[in-house]
């Protein structure tokens, strides 16, 4: 990043906007939750994103580019959403830090744009007095004018801008107005001098204050934020990170609690008391309210959204359709992108002349671009039906609703639309994560999404059921073969619960925090910013997630390739390749594993086939498919499992399937983490690099541990009980 | 800590009417439809006071009950907040006699 030119410290003389055009303005977006912050972040910047993680943690950095109308080239970062700069979670201890001037990148904002919501001004005003207060030119962006006009609230913009000292621009940002305004607002906050603190504390109280302040400034902190900091620290109770290695801070900060308890105050709500009696005074003198009837449009959707019969109904409906888009709307995305590309593979190889690179080519390469495509239906989907409850506002209304049932196994009311989307595939499942804030409660979830029976174990379920539990009727109508499929969701989503309150109680122990949540008012969601968010999430799989699954896709191939047999050409195409893949490196270790297996009831046929499916489950029955000579493909599943039936073993006799057996594998399967594409988002998502790889091997390795537990007590209690074996 | 602290400012003496002085509770023990004015968190531990500060509950402000069951929906500065339980027996109020307007 080029270096910066415009200087922003206080009492620096400033340059004009001009002289920026050849360099970069750094410009910090902050805001409360739900003002719309992201739609002007993606009305600034639009694609020009870049998404990555901030230093050292799971919170998300998203950077953008943009040109202002006069020509200056802006670098925009979107902070986490936050009430107040209080440090309480590692979202908002990032969002301070970098207001300091103190992220661990070293990335300094030139100016700080506060986005506020003009309908709830006055709990907005709280974050941006405590901003003013950082040393950094300040602009308040007041978004959502046309709501707070439909609420009959009137804001003096002028009278605002001289109560504040800083830019203030009315904006419609899901419209694009005010963009430009905001633009050159930024240009011109710049050259002003940094606001300052708008408001005196009592002089006992600044005297208390005066050491922590002094103690910050000597530890490189401008004056006005050692003051801002110096209040804050009083209703915390210790230093965060941040301020840790300032010696000494912790012994005046005590001393000031004690001076201030002596004369008679509270130190917790000095800070609180002191802010909201100033915006007390500012909301007086600058907005008016047309008085109305107490309950607004939200408060009547809420009547049936948050009813105690018709609300869970609702939310059980509105689950179903998430549950329904993903698991069946994206079936016809993903088979014409599985079909185009092998088609794209044919032809290409094709061209090639028959041999090795060919196979690589086709089987290998285009195998492994389609595998990360085909998520990508189920991803875009997703996003989209997890944008529009975000936006509308009713995700938060479903965490109320689900809070209660949540927090018993010690997760987040949050937590459920992930496990739910889990059902359809874990990737997109751990990506929905991040609306959980708790990063304890975000793993805990992380962890447990994959034990949600995905899409991909169905061709598994289906193959051994059709062929191993008989087709008979029970009393009120259910099959069988359909009460095992079910047994199987619900073995994965108890576990899944019971699996996360272990969690919550070990290695992510943590107190659960009582739910204070924010109800937004219903809004209509914006078309352009949901379009940016599920393009940012779909460009994200496809180059953090697909590099990993693609070439591990490619290892996968050449294991099962390597080395290469001269198979006996007499035979029928099938068995050659049943014979290459004995021979292969996989079909080695299908042999090694061998013994391992045996206690659950398996050959090495199978044996190799859970090897073979580590990368992804469906390739289980592939495998299976070609070790037993039918080939792959749906149309051969049912030969297949007319061939599992009928085989047996060489030693015993007996046949290889009992049902007995075929249940233990379909046990494994519902634990066994098989799916590179999980590993590799779990190992982004939970924070990348060591952090991230640590958490996806205790995630593979206790859903290994737990499936083969499983599949051995089915095996072998299933025998001892006399079912067969 | 100092969660016990002696409060110096006091809550503003509000017309009880008719219905008598009402004696200051818990707000987990306000009706749905009621207001009340909030005088101490003192008891739902300093962080869950510090995010309740920042959102805009804190001594002095007036609440009003939308909901109630085993969480509470209030409004508060004119955005609406669910509180578990948990939280809702920790915060002391003053009752306000009922206003039809939910906001202040």
């Amino acid at each position: 990043m080029s270096e910066l030119v415009v200087p922003v410290v206080e009492r620096t003389p400033p340059t004009p906007p001009q002289a920026a055009d050849a360099s970069v303005l750094r410009l910090a977006l902050i805001g409360n939750p739900n003002t719309g912050k992201t739609t002007l972040f993606n009305a600034l910047t639009g694609l020009r994103q870049r998404v990555g993680n901030f230093a050292g943690v799971t919170v998300e950095r998203v950077e953008g580019f943009f040109r202002t109308a006069s020509g200056t080239r802006v670098s925009c970062l979107d902070l986490p959403g936050s009430y107040s700069l209080s440090a309480s979670s590692p979202d908002e201890q990032i969002a301070l830090e970098v207001l300091l001037g103190r992220a661990r990148d070293g990335w300094r904002p030139d100016v700080v744009v506060v986005v506020a919501d003009a309908v709830h001004l006055e709990r907005n005003l709280y974050l941006l007095s405590q901003v003013l207060e950082v040393g950094v030119p300040v602009v308040l962006a007041l978004n959502q004018m046309d709501a707070a006009e439909a609420s009959g609230i009137s804001i003096d913009i002028p009278e605002l801008i001289h109560e504040l000292g800083i830019p203030v621009v009315p904006m419609i940002a899901k419209r694009g107005q005010g963009i430009d305004a905001l633009g050159r607002a930024c240009e011109t906050a710049v050259t002003l001098p940094a606001p300052v603190r708008k408001f005196a504390l009592a002089n006992a109280v600044d005297d208390a204050l005066a050491p922590i302040a002094s103690q910050l400034e000597v530890a490189g902190f401008k004056p006005s934020a050692a003051r801002l900091e110096a209040l804050r620290l009083m209703s915390v109770q210790h230093a965060e990170p941040h301020l840790e290695h300032i010696s000494g801070l912790e012994d005046v900060r005590k001393q000031a609690v004690t001076t201030l308890a002596q004369i008679g105050l509270a130190p917790q709500r000095l800070e609180s008391d002191a802010r909201y009696g100033w915006i007390g005074e500012v909301m007086a003198r600058t907005t008016s309210t047309r008085e109305q009837d107490g309950r607004t449009i939200s408060d009547r959707i809420d009547s049936v959204a948050l009813h105690r019969v018709i609300g869970p109904v609702l939310f059980i409906a509105l689950m179903a359709i998430v549950f329904q888009s993903v698991f069946t709307w994206a079936a016809p995305l993903q088979d014409a992108i599985e079909g185009g590309i092998a088609a794209l593979g044919g032809i290409v190889g094709g061209w090639i002349p028959e041999g090795e690179l060919r196979s690589l080519v086709v089987d290998g390469v285009f195998a492994g671009v389609g595998s990360v495509l085909v998520f990508l239906p189920q991803i875009c989907i997703l996003f989209l039906v997890i944008g529009v409850l975000e936006d509308s506002g009713y995700m938060a209304r479903a965490a109320f609703l689900m809070d209660r049932v949540m927090r018993r196994v010690g997760l987040h009311g949050r937590s459920f639309i992930p496990m739910l989307s889990g059902y359809a595939c874990a990737v997109p499942g751990i990506m929905a994560t991040r609306v959980i804030e708790n990063r304890q409660d975000r793993l805990a979830t992380i962890m447990v999404v994959p034990l949600m029976s995905c899409s991909a174990r169905l061709p598994v379920y289906t193959l051994l059921i059709g062929s191993f539990i008989p087709v008979s009727t029970l009393p009120l109508g259910f099959g069988l073969q359909g009460l095992t499929l079910l047994g199987m969701y619900l073995l994965g989503t108890l576990t899944a619960l019971g699996v996360a309150a272990i969690f919550k109680r070990t290695l992510l122990k943590g107190p659960v925090r009582p739910m204070i949540l924010e109800l937004p008012s219903y809004r209509w969601p914006s078309l352009p910013t949901l379009g940016v968010t599920v393009w940012q999430r779909a460009m994200l799989f496809v180059r953090r997630a697909g590099t990993v699954i693609m070439s591990l896709s490619i290892v996968l191939w050449a294991m099962a390739t390597y080395p290469r047999t001269a198979p006996d050409p007499l035979l029928p195409e099938v068995a050659q390749q049943e014979q290459q893949l004995e021979q292969s490196v996989l079909g080695r270790v299908g042999k090694v594993i061998e013994p391992l297996v045996r206690p659950l009831g398996y050959d090495w046929k199978i044996g190799v086939s859970i090897a073979a499916s580590f990368a992804a489950r469906e390739v289980f029955v592939s495998t299976m498919g070609t070790i037993y000579g039918v080939g792959g493909g749906d149309d051969n599943a049912a030969a297949l499992g007319e061939r599992l039936k009928a085989e047996v073993d060489p030693i015993t006799g007996r046949p290889v399937y009992s049902t007995l057996v075929a249940l233990g594998l379909m046990v494994f399967y519902v634990y066994a983490l098989m799916c590179v594409s999980t590993t590799a988002i779990t190992v982004r998502e939970a924070g990348g690099g060591r952090v991230g790889w640590s958490w996806a091997a205790v995630q593979f390795g206790y859903s290994l541990v737990l499936a083969y537990g499983a599949a051995w007590l089915v095996f072998n209690v299933g025998r001892a009980l006399g079912f067969g074996g | 800590m100092s969660a016990s602290l002696p409060v110096l400012q006091t809550v503003p003496q509000t017309d009880v009417g008719l219905l008598g002085a009402a004696q200051p509770c818990t707000l987990s023990q306000c009706r749905p439809g009621s207001r009340a004015t909030v005088i101490g968190l003192d008891d739902c531990g300093t962080d869950e006071a510090c995010r309740l500060r920042a959102l805009g509950l804190c001594e002095g402000t007036s609440v009003s009950v939308i909901d109630a069951r085993h969480a509470m929906v209030l409004d508060v500065r004119g955005t609406r907040l669910a509180l578990s339980s948990a939280i809702t027996a920790g915060i002391t109020v003053q009752p306000l006699p009922a206003v039809r307007s939910a906001r202040g």
